[in-house]
């Protein structure tokens, strides 16, 4: 009986909390589903159901083009991200010397910078080095800007993975680059999901790099697409467009979340438990 | 080999006369288009602002350019202005500035003219045609050093929009002098209704009153007021300046005519209780026209009129509006050069499409004689000479964020007083005319 | 732990290895190392952003944002929003993940409701919550008025000592989903068996959460943390959007004061003078919260 209650408690909390946390979104949900000219205050929830917003978001959007370059670029830089973030973790958290230490803590230090501080130097160095604005170019201050955390991530992980298989495969005469992809590598997975899942995040919904480092408007992906129905002092935004293509934004996010859910939390699990 | 130079060298003659025939012929359309090279180029451009539906700079101009001169693909992007800037600066940094980009005359904002063409980034546009139209009052606004190097996009008004039917039911008329407006705010007040709505969290709203009362009360009395800032002559402490501003302004809270909740309200929160007629008053730009105008919870025929914010003659609060300027680097000096005189040339049909979007008040050519009826007033004080520009184009940018805040605090009740807003306006006045 | 084996091991983790380190490291030093020393720079100089005809300066930047306030101003903002992000973020997160870890019918939907805020972008979250803030007519100002108050006195963003943890409380939204995933995931690798072993011993669940399960997942913890310092102390995002550091200078952080001098002021220099010391600031303390916390788990 008193389980019962308490269970009945539980469910009561995880209600209201839910509840309270959706409240807000249904603003989002009901307001994307107004014509884009419906001014009238977004709290009367529901007023009018219309699909003209979404179709105004996806067609200015160019929504086909922008989710292939955001999902190019996000696979793109994940996936770089993975591989030198994990053979930087290799050596800083084998190699007992001062030297991985000096390393650990540099990496981490990359992670307090916000890069509002410091994009205009970074914007010179694009500019000393040539390199031109295409597609491909915000991919390598994503890639910079995850190896902090998914070194420090991997480091942490590595530290817990017995070296035994690896003086295994050393006494069978494997190379160092053949230990790291045939033996390391697979070992760490579990960190490698939680470093997908948390740099992936940030990439897909960052507008910062791509804004700044793409001039042409076939290669923008989703989130600076989202910007020009934003507004500012000489023109209002249009929200109700701006809501229905941050849901359709949000919307392969969701997806993505739902069917793996499983997967994230445990390789958020193996991963951060570690770090 | 050979034949590949032949091709250059005719492309760069038709090249030539093309341009030259451009600047001194731009009705003729037919014979121009399409010989100015027979290469594929693209040109890029970067405005701030919100794309709208069958957008002016994103949708129309790409297409009638590329209608006009079949070899040049226009690639316009267009951010909301904090995004702008950032875009710009690193942009600039990076080497990779579009070819056009937008300015703000003078001073005002991170994309002013002075402070871009200063640094060299931009191409000396004296030499354009066009320019005998948009008139000396605007070239003036985007000159340094004696050069132009932008051209305004007609004017742009800050203002009062107000309900006439509610002015009506109260046996309110247009107000005139600032004892008259006082008046209006009172009898609504009285009436139970809300005068005044600004949507202060976005504190950029407040330049839109203050600059008003700045046009009645400064500018008339001393014309180079802002010029002798930058020398020390004037400062902002002075007696009976922007105090004087400031506590006119400040009295509009005091007396609850503003909205109480004003510093919680954001811009476009301001603007829907206005259109579903929550407050009888706003003040706001002609740039934000459509929206003020859009359908609300209640329908109601708007006026606008110029804060008489002076028991004397009214002036206007009147700007040239920002506008396109060429990336000194530009691989396509003569292309570009050639698209803007064709842009602003005053009838062809990028400039009847530009003019047709309503949101540019223009002032020559097609469509001068047609701006929306709302700002007919304005444009009157404009002709007579009674109108005067927005005051942060002549501050160094950052001055009116300190002004916001100060004024913010004051009418936040946390005993900030006039004259601490006024020396703190000196003294970042000072410290950014240091750098 | 394991480290006694590898020194003694040379052969197999020979120094060498570190080569495996340069691909990361060349990316990390150009792009961000080196503009980061470049800023160190301008910090001493009266660059302005745009105009590359500047001079030194010295110390003068330092000075000024002394001087003029803005320093301590930011500081004290951020320090506020952080200490209030990390105590309910953890606190409410781990609550939310002891609950949702219990076998229930239908979990996987609250934890999807739960996390769904962090897959929206940062602006429309802040334009959605001006909407829940709103004097008047606002959802929470509709609420209370259900219960028979005022609802048009509840001006939280614009109201000099509430706007800044009304913004605090917007970022805690969005973010203690992903704080709750991450202890969800942590309890999730606490054996079974030691649970058991506690119930025997006659816990009731306070004493095993108290004493079993969060010693056991003290590493989530320290992640959980440091993530959420982190996040406090760059805090820019809600300032930048809901309040523009308004009313008044009320919810100026740190970030969001950089980010105006730089963009807005035009003074580069002088932004890059706060930056040094927010970086300082913020590097000092995550260094020493990272020892601090790291000693009872792994020696680095």
């Amino acid at each position: 009986m008193k389980k019962h209650l308490s269970r009945t408690a539980v469910y009561l909390i995880l209600c209201v909390y839910s509840f309270v946390t959706f409240l807000p979104l249904l603003i989002v949900v009901s307001s994307s589903f107004r014509n884009p000219h419906n001014l009238t205050s977004p709290l009367k929830l529901f007023s009018e159901f219309t699909l003209e917003s979404y179709i105004t978001a996806f067609t200015k959007m160019n929504f086909l083009g922008e989710l292939f370059n955001s999902v190019l670029t996000t696979a793109g830089s994940v996936v770089i991200v993975v591989l030198i973030a994990t053979m930087a973790a290799y050596p800083v958290s084998r190699i007992k010397k001062k030297t991985s230490r000096f390393l650990y803590y540099f990496f981490i230090a990359g992670l307090v910078i916000p890069s509002q501080m410091v994009i205009v130097p970074i914007a010179q160095v694009f500019g000393a080095l040539n390199i031109p604005n295409t597609r491909f170019t915000p991919m390598i201050m994503f890639i910079t800007c995850s190896l902090p955390f998914s070194t420090f991530l991997y480091v942490g992980f590595l530290k817990g993975v017995p070296v035994s298989l690896e003086e295994a495969a050393f006494m069978e005469g494997a190379s160092l680059w053949r230990r790291y992809r045939t033996v390391v590598f697979p070992l760490i997975k579990p960190a490698t999901v939680s470093t997908v899942i948390t740099q992936g995040l940030w990439i897909w919904n960052d507008y910062f790099f791509p804004m700044v480092f793409i001039s042409k408007r076939e290669q923008y992906s989703l989130p600076v697409g989202m910007l020009q129905f934003l507004g500012d002092k000489e023109n209002p935004a249009q929200w109700n467009v701006l809501f229905a293509s941050c849901v359709l934004c949000a919307l392969p996010l969701v997806l993505v979340f739902i069917v793996l859910q499983k997967q994230f939390i445990n390789g958020i699990a193996a991963g951060a438990v570690k770090g | 080999m050979k034949k590949k130079l032949l091709a250059t060298l005719l492309a760069a003659t038709t090249l030539v006369a093309a341009t030259t025939g451009c600047g001194s012929n731009t009705g003729d359309t037919s014979k121009t288009g399409g010989t100015s090279s027979d290469e594929d180029i693209t040109i890029t451009m970067m405005v701030s602002g919100v794309a709208s539906e069958n957008d002016f700079e994103t949708e129309q101009l790409p297409e009638l350019i590329h209608e006009k001169f079949p070899n040049v693909t226009l690639e316009v992007t267009k951010l909301p202005d904090d995004q702008y800037y950032t875009a710009l600066k690193t942009k600039l940094a990076s080497g990779e500035c579009p070819d056009i980009i937008l300015v703000q005359p003078k001073y005002a904002g991170s994309n002013s003219v002075i402070e871009l063409a200063k640094a060299g980034y931009l191409m000396d546009l004296s030499d354009l045609s066009c320019l005998e139209k948009t008139g000396d009052a605007a070239n003036e606004a985007f000159s340094y050093d004696g050069k132009v190097y932008g051209i305004a996009q007609g004017v742009s008004i800050l203002g009062t929009y107000y309900n006439k039917n509610v002015f009506e039911e109260n046996g309110l008329s247009v107000p005139t002098t600032w004892d008259e407006f006082l008046n209006c705010c009172e009898v609504l007040k009285n009436a139970g209704i809300q005068p005044i709505v600004m949507g202060d969290k976005d504190a950029y709203v407040m330049q839109f009153g203050l600059y008003q009362i700045a046009a009645n009360e400064i500018y008339p009395n001393d014309a180079t007021y802002d010029d002798k800032l930058r020398t020390g002559e004037t400062k902002f402490t002075d007696e009976g300046t922007w105090d004087k501003v400031l506590e006119m302004y400040g009295e509009l809270y005091e007396k609850g005519y503003v909205i109480d909740s004003s510093l919680g309200l954001g811009a476009a929160q301001g603007i829907q209780m206005f259109v579903d007629g929550e407050a009888a008053m706003t003040f706001d730009g002609s740039f934000n026209a459509a929206a003020l105008c859009e359908e609300g919870a209640v329908s109601f025929e708007r006026g606008y009129f110029p804060l008489p914010a002076t028991n004397g003659d009214t002036y206007a609060s009147m700007a040239p509006g920002a506008g396109p300027a060429v990336y000194a680097e530009t691989k396509y000096p003569d292309q570009v050069k050639e698209i803007l005189e064709y842009w602003f040339d005053g009838e062809s049909p990028v400039y009847q499409a530009y003019a047709d979007t309503g949101r540019f008040i223009v002032t020559y050519g097609y469509g001068a004689d047609k701006n929306d009826p709302l700002f007919d007033s304005f444009l009157d004080l404009y002709n007579e000479g009674k109108a005067w520009y927005w005051c942060n184009q002549a501050w160094p940018a950052g001055t009116e964020n300190e002004m916001e805040a100060l004024f913010g605090s004051m009418i936040g009740g946390q005993g900030t007083t006039v004259d601490d807003i006024t020396s703190g306006m000196q003294t970042m006045l000072e410290s950014l005319l240091e750098e | 732990m394991k480290k006694s084996k590898v020194r003694e091991k040379s052969l197999v983790m020979p120094t060498r290895m570190y080569w495996f380190a340069v691909p990361a490291l060349i990316l990390f030093v150009v792009f961000w190392v080196y503009p980061v020393f470049q800023m160190f720079y301008y910090s001493i100089t009266n660059f302005n952003g745009v105009n590359y005809d500047y001079d030194f300066v010295g110390v003068r930047n330092f000075q000024s944002i002394v001087k003029d306030g803005s320093l301590v101003n930011g500081i004290k903002n951020t320090f506020i929003y952080t200490i209030i992000i990390v105590v309910i973020s953890n606190v409410v997160g781990l609550a939310l993940a002891l609950l949702l870890n219990l076998k229930l019918k239908g979990k996987s939907i609250f934890r999807t409701l739960v996390y769904l805020p962090a897959l929206f972008s940062p602006i429309v979250v802040g334009f959605i919550w001006s909407y829940v803030y709103m004097p008047g007519s606002g959802m929470l100002s509709s609420i209370i008025e259900l219960f028979g108050m005022d609802g048009t006195k509840l001006n939280l963003l614009g109201d000099f000592g509430k706007a800044l943890y009304a913004i605090t409380a917007v970022d805690i939204w969005k973010n203690v989903g992903t704080t709750m995933i991450i202890y969800l995931a942590g309890l999730q690798t606490i054996d079974d068996s030691l649970l058991e072993a506690g119930k025997i011993d006659g816990c009731n669940e306070w004493k095993l959460i108290t004493k079993v399960k969060l010693p056991l997942i003290s590493a989530t913890i320290t992640i959980n943390v440091v993530l959420n310092v982190i996040a406090g102390l760059k805090a820019f995002d809600y300032s930048f959007i809901m309040t523009n550091g308004g009313p008044g200078k009320s919810t100026q952080t740190l970030m969001y004061i950089i980010f105006n001098t730089a963009f807005n002021k035009q003074m580069m220099g002088k932004a890059s003078a706060l930056s040094v010391v927010s970086f300082i600031i913020i590097i000092a303390i995550t260094i020493l919260m990272l020892r601090f916390m790291n000693k009872r788990e792994v020696e680095f």
